[in-house]
């Protein structure tokens, strides 16, 4: 609940000015956030700046701080260091140019749809119409249902919806398509495409790599409550996703020593770029390009692995995410290990939300 | 949107949400009707016996009243932050215009019309089953004053507990811990001469001794009751000050 928006009216103003060079304001800018939970740090020095009308992934594993990072820029937990929100404190922003959709959110259950964000709306000075609201997130034929009888999937569109029923210059997304079938996440995708086109900034966080290399601008990746990477989707992948691969899945059991004759294959094969390491499936073969596949092919016959399938893939988001995060699949762990490139992520634990930190 | 809006807003979603609650609605005025029942009823009054219940029935009239506007307020309110919490509902509402103050504002008009509802059920059925005659004058009508700033009153000190609970069962406990012996030493079911003389100043330092005085002036023994009104108002005032500031905003 704001109390100082009033007073920051003129601030804003101030900040939204733009500069000398004709350059707008950034929506956000947090310099050296920290935030602690007793022993454990969920922000350990972010720096950050988002720009106004982008909008802005932030990925990170279980616990990595996160939602606490959406917390502090909100204003809804107290963080050291330097944050700025449209050129004032979180606080004191005007509460009319931000929307907010917690991570963890539960409005009361006895309200339908459309009372959910008439009351929401009603908070405000300014507010869309409720059925236009409901439209944009899929909930127009559901809106006079309570909420507790929605499905999880309506439940967290609903949500959506009381957060941008202000129309807001800044949205915050945390987690929006949580529980939400692919073809609501497609109706919330469409709608943050339209929102960033119209020009909010919108400060999404998910754990689906997809949708945050399909509508993100920009992408920060947050381990152990430090940004570890932050730029354009196409460029983290071009720079941390790897080669492309082919996935084997293999009729039977892998056969002693086949990873290395496959590996000697495809290096001989493919040019030297290319090497194979055993999966849950069975192999993968990476530095495969379209135009050798079929070499990699001849490879694999040649070493005489039988396969049930294969697939190519291009390196995505999720490859940079695993990678950057340390969690890589290890089959001879049979789970989840750091792999040599980076440092383990030390298990941080839960904080005080019950989800992210 | 104005305050006055917003206060609005949040008390009709608040009153929905009350009211499609059933069983929530349906004990919220069963509980005093039980008691009037038990105590009024069954049990009766003995005026002329000792120990408790042995004054006139019009004596324990601003104890049945006591019942709502201690109990319930401090339930609901405290009840009603812990679900707020807990449903991350005040991490939005603080991206939100409302205030901490207007929140709670909001909670206590609607506490008022419920429990307002709740003492004029009861006032009706002390009146059928019981031998109380309360006194009729044009001080009735401050009557329903007296409710609502009790109601206020302890909607600031339910604020308190929630804030300071972590949890709806701790919010439980903590409010009937609170009640059970406030309601008992505040001058509503046993008179201050049943109590040790060394005790009874302790009485004065109740809430709720003044929501007793004050009412029992007006239905029962005609007499000043400016004095408890103002006082109950001053605490009232105070209580949703430290409980407005009590409300979460953060985590």
């Amino acid at each position: 609940m704001n109390e100082t928006a009033a007073a920051s009216a003129s601030a804003v103003d101030e900040a939204e000015a733009e500069g000398a060079d004709g350059a707008r304001a950034p929506a956000l800018v947090g310099e050296g956030v920290r935030r602690s939970y007793g022993d454990v740090v969920a922000l350990d020095g972010v720096d950050l700046r988002v720009e106004a009308g982008e909008v802005f992934g932030l990925i990170g594993p279980n616990g990595a701080g996160k939602t606490t990072l959406v917390r502090a820029l909100t204003g809804t937990t107290d963080a050291e260091g330097d944050l700025r929100v449209f050129g004032v404190p979180p606080r004191e922003v005007d509460p009319q140019r931000v929307g907010l959709l917690p991570q963890s959110f539960d409005p009361p259950e006895r309200l339908t749809a459309t009372e959910l964000v008439e009351y929401y709306g009603g908070l405000y000075d300014d507010a869309r119409g409720v059925e236009s609201v409901l439209r944009d997130v899929g909930m127009a034929d559901d809106a006079d249902a309570w909420y507790e009888t929605l499905s999880g999937g309506q439940q967290r569109r609903t949500c959506v919806a009381t957060a941008i029923v202000n129309d807001p210059d800044l949205l915050f997304l945390d987690e929006p398509t949580t529980g939400i079938d692919p073809a609501g996440r497609r109706s919330i995708h469409r709608l943050i495409e339209r929102l960033a086109d119209g020009g909010t900034t919108v400060f999404l966080t998910s754990h689906a790599m997809d949708e945050v290399e399909r509508l993100a601008d920009r992408v920060a990746l947050l381990r152990d409550g430090a940004v570890v990477a932050v730029g354009p989707p196409d460029e983290l992948i071009a720079e941390h996703g790897g080669a492309p691969r082919l996935d084997v899945t293999l009729d039977g059991p892998a056969s002693d020593g086949l990873v290395e004759r496959v590996d000697e294959r495809v290096a001989a094969s493919l040019a030297g770029d290319a090497d194979a390491e055993s999966t849950r499936e069975g192999l993968r073969v990476r530095g495969v390009r379209p135009e050798t596949i079929g070499d990699a092919v001849d490879a694999l016959d040649a070493a005489g692995v039988a396969f049930e399938s294969l697939a190519w893939s291009e390196p995505s988001l999720e490859d940079v995410y695993l990678r950057l995060t340390g969690e890589e699949y290890s089959p001879r762990e049979g789970r989840a290990i750091p792999s040599e490139e980076t440092p383990a992520a030390p298990d941080g634990g839960d904080a005080p939300d019950g989800g992210g930190r | 949107m104005t305050r006055v809006g917003r206060i609005g807003t949040e008390a009709t979603a608040a009153a929905r949400s009350f009211l499609r609650r059933r069983t929530a609605v349906f004990f919220t005025f069963f509980f005093p009707v039980i008691l009037v029942v038990i105590f009024g009823a069954l049990v009766r009054t003995q005026p002329t016996g000792g120990g408790l219940f042995a004054e006139p029935a019009g004596y324990y009239i601003p104890g049945y009243l006591a019942v709502v506007v201690l109990f319930t307020p401090l339930s609901r309110v405290g009840s009603e932050i812990a679900r707020h919490r807990d449903g991350g509902r005040f991490e939005k509402l603080a991206t939100t215009p409302l205030s901490r103050a207007e929140w709670l504002l909001a909670h206590t008009l609607v506490n008022v019309a419920i429990i307002g509802a709740a003492s004029l059920l009861i006032f009706g059925l002390v009146l059928a089953v019981t031998d109380a005659e309360p006194v009729v004058s044009p001080a009735l009508a401050v009557l329903p004053v007296f409710v609502a700033v009790g109601v206020a009153l302890f909607c600031g000190l339910g604020a308190v507990l929630g804030a300071l609970t972590d949890s709806q069962d701790g919010v439980i406990a903590a409010s009937n811990t609170v009640a059970l012996p406030l309601l008992f030493l505040s001058e509503t079911f046993v008179s201050p001469d049943l109590l040790p003389a060394w005790f009874r100043p302790a009485v004065a330092a109740s809430p709720l001794t003044y929501f007793a005085r004050g009412t029992r002036a007006i239905v029962h023994e005609p007499g000043a009751w400016v004095g408890d009104l103002a006082v109950l108002s001053a605490l009232a005032v105070a209580f949703l000050a430290v409980g407005a500031y009590a409300v979460p905003r953060t985590d």
